[in-house]
C-alpha cells in the first residue's frame, strides 16, 4: 500500500536543470587594452571568451548568451545585435563621413561571412552564428571609435553596461507576451527562454560576467552600486574576471551578489581559458554542489565619497541619507538631501596631552643601526 | 531532458565495446550530442573543467571541490559513474596519485566542436546548389508529423480497429512495420497486428522519447542488416546538429548512411525529394534529436489561449502538449480533434461525447482496469496525463502553491491515488532485475557498502535493519560499480594487513638492535 502514499503524489521533479542566461560585459576600453597589449591582447581574450561562450551554449540547448561592450563613453550590445543598426551599419555612423567607406566594406564582408557560416561543415551552426555576429559587431564598434571620441573620457561605461545587461535579463526572463519572432535569429527581440512548467524562468538562472581591464571606477560609484543592488535583489550573481587595473567596487560587486571574483596574475593569464572554464562556467545549479573559488577571502569594502568620488577609508556620513563625504562640508548642508548638518566643534583642535618627547638619540640610533645592518644582511642572504 | 529517452539511449550506448566508443568519439558532432544529451548537469561542468587541463585532475582535489554535504557528494558520485560508463572519464595514476582523466578521443573531438577546428565535416555538408523545388519549414513540419503519426496510428490502430477514419492513413512502409514488430511494439497474430505492452509504453511516451526508442530498435536491427553501427549512430547525432530548412548534400555520406536515408525518411526524420536524391532536408524531428525542444511544435494558440483552438488544428494533431483537463470527479476534457490522440485516450478512459474541438471522457474503474489488463501501468497513465495536462491545470497548481518554489500536484491527488489503487487491486508485486549481494563481511562493511550503493542510486532494497540485525543482504540494480567498490575494499584491506605485518617485522628488528 505504500505505493499510494501521498508523498509520491506531487509531480516527479524534473532533474534537468532549467536553462540559464549568461550575460558577459566586456570592457573594451582602448586605453586599458593598449596597456595590456603585451601580456594579453584583446584578440587572445576574445578567442578564449568565444570558446567559453560555446561551452556555455553546449551545456544546454536552451542556454542563452548576451555580450555587452562597455566602451569609453558608451555601452553597446555586441550579441544579440539590435535589429535597427544591424542591416545598415552605416546609418549610425553618419557623423564620421571619412569612415563611412570603411565601414561599408566591413559590413559587406560581414554579410558574406554570415552566408559562409552555413557552408562550414566543421562548426556547429549556433556557435558559428554567435561568433560571426560578435566579431562583426565588435569590429563595428572599434571602427567607429575615433580619436575625437576618445579625447573626452578615459573611463569605461561599466555602469551603463550593467544596466543594459539587467534590462536584457529582465526582458528575457519575464514570461514574455511579446510577439516572439523566433525564425529570424537576428531579430533583437530576445526569444524567451523555454518556460519551465508554463512560467517564465526566474531571474535566478541569469548571471552576469564582467571582464574588466580598467581601474578607477570611482566616478561611477553611485550608478554602479545602484545596479548592483538591483542584481542583489533579483538574485543575479555578478562574476568578475579582473585582468588589469584595480577597483574595489567590482570585488564588492561579486561579494554583494554572491558571484565569483578572480584576478589572475600576469603569469597566470596564459591559462585564462582554464580560469573561465573552472571558475565561471558552473551555473547556479552546479554552484550549489561545487565550492566556488575565492569563498571566504577578504573583500575590500571601502566606498567612494559622493563629493569628490575619492575612495575613502574614513569619511563623513550624513545621518539622514547616509551619503558619504570625504571632508566636512563647507556650508554644513548635505549635498544629497540638503539636511543641515551642524558639527559644532569639528575642526577645533582636540585638547590632547602633548606627547612625551622620546629620547631621540638612543632610540633612533638603535633603529638606524638595526636597519643598516638588516638590509644588507637580507640582501646578502637572498642570492645565497 | 526527457529522462526516459536519454536513459534508453544511455543503456544502449553503455553496452557497446570500448573500441566502438573510441570510433564514435572521433566525430565532434557525436561528442557534442552525447555531452549535451546524455550527461547529468554536474558531469557537464566537470567535463568542461577537465577539458583544457593538461594533466589528470587529482581525485583528492575533486573531493575538495565538491561541497561536503550528502546531496552534493551523491550527485558527484552519480556524475562520475555515468561518465565512466560512457568511457568519457577514467581513473589514472599520475605521479603516484590517482587522478581523473578525460578520454583522449573524446576531449580532442569536444575541443574541435567548441572551437570549430579541424576538417571533419561532421556537422553536415550543406548543398551549395539551389534546389529546383525548394521546401518550406512548414511543409517539413507537416511531412514529419504525417509520417510519425502514421507510425503511431499503426501501433495504436492495432489495439482498436473500431475507430473509423484511420484505415486510409495507415500506410507505413513494410520496413517500418517489420521494425515495429521486431522491436516488440506490435505482435502479429493471424496476420493481424496486435499492440503489446511495450507498444503501450512507446505510445504514452513523449515524442522525443518515442523517436529515440524507435531509433535504438533500428540500431539493433541495423547490425543484422550488415550496417556499421558506428556510422548509424554518428549520422543520427549529426542529424541532431543540423539546421532546419537547409538542404544538405548526400555526397559525402558513407554507404551505410546513404542506405539509412530511405528509412529515416519513412520515419519522417528527414525529407528527401524523390526526384532529386543528391540532397536531403532534416525535419524538426531530426534537429531536436539532441535537444529538449518539443519535436513537433504545437499550434501556438494551444499553449497560450484555450478557447480559440478551433480552426488551426482541425486537420492535424491537436498539438504535442497540454490538452487534457482532469477534474476531481474523474471527468476528463481533452481539447483535441486528432483521431490519434482520441484513440490513445480511449485506451484508458471511457469516452462520452465528441465536439468539433473537444472530447469528454471519464476515468472509470472498468476503463483503467481494462487498460491495465492490456499491459499499461498506472504510472504510465499518470505520467501521460501529467505531461499532457492543459496549461490551465499547471497554472492552477502553481497558484495553489503560491510562493513555494516546488510546484504542487498537477493532477487531482484523489484521482491519481485512485488510479494506483485500481491497479493495486489486480497486482501486488513489482519485479526488478538486479543483483543480490550477501556475505559482505562485518556489519560496518555492510553499512558502508549499502551507503555507497545508495549514493550511486543503484540500491533497491537493503535487508539489514541496522546494528547488525536482520539479514546482511542487499539488492542492487547494477553490479559493475559495486564490484569495483568491493575490489577496492579488498585491496585496501590487503594493504593494511601487509602494513601491519611489516610493522610487526620492523618492531622485531628494532628489538634485536
Amino acid at each position: 500500500m505504500n505505493a499510494v502514499d501521498g508523498t509520491d503524489r506531487s509531480e516527479r521533479k524534473d532533474d534537468a536543470p532549467s536553462p540559464s542566461l549568461l550575460t558577459i560585459i566586456l570592457d573594451t576600453n582602448p586605453f586599458a587594452w593598449s596597456l595590456l597589449g603585451t601580456t594579453l591582447p584583446l584578440s587572445k581574450l576574445l578567442a578564449n571568451l568565444l570558446v567559453f561562450i560555446n561551452a556555455h551554449l553546449a551545456i544546454g540547448h536552451a542556454n542563452r548568451v548576451a555580450v555587452v561592450a562597455s566602451h569609453t563613453g558608451r555601452a553597446e550590445f555586441l550579441y544579440p545585435v539590435p535589429a535597427l543598426s544591424k542591416p545598415t551599419s552605416t546609418t549610425t555612423t553618419n557623423g564620421y563621413s571619412e569612415e563611412n567607406h570603411d565601414i561599408d566594406t566591413d559590413a559587406d564582408e560581414g554579410e558574406e561571412d554570415i552566408i559562409h557560416t552555413s557552408d562550414d561543415a566543421n562548426k556547429y551552426r549556433p556557435f558559428a552564428h554567435v561568433e560571426k555576429t560578435l566579431l562583426h559587431s565588435l569590429q563595428d564598434l572599434i571602427s567607429t571609435t575615433t580619436a575625437k571620441s576618445l579625447a573626452n573620457t578615459t573611463s569605461t561605461m561599466i555602469a551603463g553596461a550593467l544596466t543594459l545587461a539587467l534590462t536584457h535579463i529582465s526582458k528575457t526572463t519575464t514570461p514574455a507576451s511579446l510577439p516572439s519572432n523566433t525564425t529570424d535569429s537576428n531579430n533583437f527581440t530576445p526569444t524567451p527562454l523555454e518556460p519551465t512548467e508554463g512560467r517564465g524562468l526566474g531571474a535566478a538562472n541569469a548571471r552576469i560576467l564582467v571582464v574588466s581591464v580598467s581601474g578607477d571606477l570611482a566616478n561611477q560609484y553611485i550608478p554602479i552600486m545602484n545596479a548592483l543592488f538591483a542584481c542583489q535583489r533579483l538574485h543575479i550573481p555578478v562574476d568578475i574576471l579582473k585582468l588589469a587595473g584595480d577597483t574595489v567596487f567590482l570585488q564588492q560587486a561579486a561579494d554583494l551578489t554572491g558571484g565569483v571574483y578572480i584576478a589572475p596574475s600576469d603569469a597566470q593569464k596564459g591559462g585564462l581559458l582554464q580560469y573561465l572554464m573552472m571558475g565561471f562556467l558552473p551555473d547556479a545549479v552546479a554552484r550549489n554542489i561545487l565550492v566556488s573559488p575565492g569563498e571566504g577571502e577578504g573583500v575590500d569594502f571601502r566606498a567612494a565619497c559622493f563629493c569628490h568620488l575619492r575612495v575613502v577609508d574614513i569619511g563623513f556620513v550624513c545621518s539622514i541619507c547616509l551619503s558619504i563625504f570625504c571632508e566636512p562640508l563647507q556650508d554644513e548642508m548635505c549635498l544629497t538631501c540638503g539636511t543641515q548638518l551642524k558639527m559644532a566643534n569639528y575642526g577645533i583642535e582636540p585638547v590632547v596631552v602633548p606627547r612625551r618627547k622620546k629620547k631621540r638619540r638612543k632610540l633612533g640610533g638603535t633603529i638606524d643601526a638595526d636597519r643598516g645592518e638588516e638590509t644588507p644582511g637580507s640582501a646578502v642572504g637572498t642570492p645565497g | 531532458m526527457s529522462s526516459t529517452a536519454s536513459l534508453r539511449a544511455l543503456d544502449y550506448l553503455e553496452q557497446l565495446p570500448t573500441t566502438t566508443f573510441n570510433k564514435l568519439y572521433t566525430q565532434p558532432s557525436t561528442c557534442l550530442a552525447i555531452f549535451r544529451r546524455m550527461l547529468p548537469h554536474l558531469a557537464k561542468t566537470l567535463v568542461l573543467s577537465l577539458l583544457y587541463m593538461p594533466s589528470p585532475f587529482p581525485t583528492t582535489s575533486l573531493d575538495i571541490w565538491v561541497k561536503p554535504d550528502a546531496d552534493s557528494v551523491s550527485a558527484n558520485d552519480r556524475a562520475l559513474s555515468i561518465l565512466q560508463r560512457l568511457r568519457i572519464l577514467s581513473e589514472v595514476q599520475d605521479a603516484g596519485r590517482p587522478g581523473w582523466k578525460l578520454s583522449e578521443a573524446f576531449s580532442h573531438s569536444l575541443k574541435q566542436a567548441l572551437t570549430g577546428g579541424g576538417n571533419h565535416r561532421s556537422f553536415g555538408v550543406p548543398c551549395n546548389t539551389v534546389d529546383a523545388t525548394p521546401v518550406t519549414i512548414s511543409y517539413l513540419d507537416t511531412f514529419a508529423r504525417n509520417q510519425w503519426e502514421a507510425i503511431l496510428y499503426y501501433v495504436v490502430g492495432s489495439a482498436h480497429t473500431g475507430l473509423g477514419g484511420r484505415n486510409d492513413t495507415a500506410a507505413i512502409s513494410p520496413g517500418t512495420q517489420r521494425l515495429l514488430q521486431n522491436g516488440g511494439f506490435v505482435a502479429l497474430r493471424n496476420r493481424q497486428a496486435h499492440i503489446t505492452q511495450s507498444g503501450f509504453t512507446f505510445l504514452l511516451q513523449e515524442i522525443n522519447a518515442q523517436i529515440w526508442t524507435l531509433l535504438i530498435v533500428y540500431l539493433e536491427e541495423s547490425v543484422g542488416l550488415g550496417m556499421e553501427p558506428v556510422d548509424v549512430l554518428s549520422f543520427l547525432f549529426t542529424l541532431g546538429s543540423l539546421e532546419l530548412g537547409i538542404s544538405y548534400s548526400t555526397t559525402n555520406l558513407t554507404p551505410t548512411q546513404a542506405r539509412m536515408l530511405e528509412d529515416l525518411s519513412d520515419f519522417g526524420i528527414i525529407y528527401q525529394n524523390p526526384v532529386d536524391t543528391t540532397r536531403y532536408y532534416p525535419t524538426r524531428l531530426a534537429t531536436t534529436l539532441t535537444s529538449d525542444a518539443p519535436a513537433l511544435p504545437s499550434d501556438s494558440s494551444l499553449t497560450t489561449v484555450t478557447t480559440t483552438t478551433t480552426a488551426h488544428n482541425s486537420s492535424a494533431a491537436g498539438g504535442e502538449k497540454g490538452y487534457i483537463i482532469l477534474e476531481t470527479n474523474y471527468r476528463l476534457y481533452a481539447y483535441t480533434s486528432s483521431p490519434l490522440l482520441i484513440s490513445i485516450l480511449s485506451l484508458f478512459t471511457s469516452l462520452r461525447s465528441r465536439y468539433p474541438n473537444l472530447v469528454t471522457a471519464k476515468l472509470t474503474k472498468t476503463s483503467i482496469q481494462s487498460a491495465i489488463q492490456l499491459g499499461i501501468t498506472s504510472d504510465q497513465i499518470i505520467s501521460y496525463l501529467t505531461t499532457h495536462a492543459h496549461p490551465l491545470m499547471r497554472a492552477q497548481s502553481q497558484a495553489a502553491q503560491g510562493s513555494n518554489s516546488t510546484s504542487g500536484p498537477i493532477l487531482p491527488p484523489t484521482v491519481v491515488d485512485q488510479i494506483r489503487l485500481w491497479q493495486l487491486e489486480g497486482e501486488r508485486m513489482i519485479s526488478t532485475p538486479g543483483f543480490l549481494i550477501k556475505d559482505v563481511g562485518s556489519p560496518e562493511d555492510f553499512e558502508k557498502a549499502v551507503a555507497y550503493a545508495e549514493a550511486l542510486g543503484v540500491l533497491k532494497k537493503s535487508f539489514g535493519q541496522g546494528d547488525g540485525k536482520g539479514r546482511q543482504w542487499f539488492f542492487v540494480t547494477r553490479m559493475d560499480q559495486m564490484s569495483g567498490y568491493f575490489k577496492a575494499q579488498a585491496g585496501r584491506r590487503k594493504e593494511e594487513r601487509e602494513r601491519r605485518e611489516r610493522e610487526l617485522g620492523g618492531g622485531g628488528v628494532k628489538r634485536e638492535g
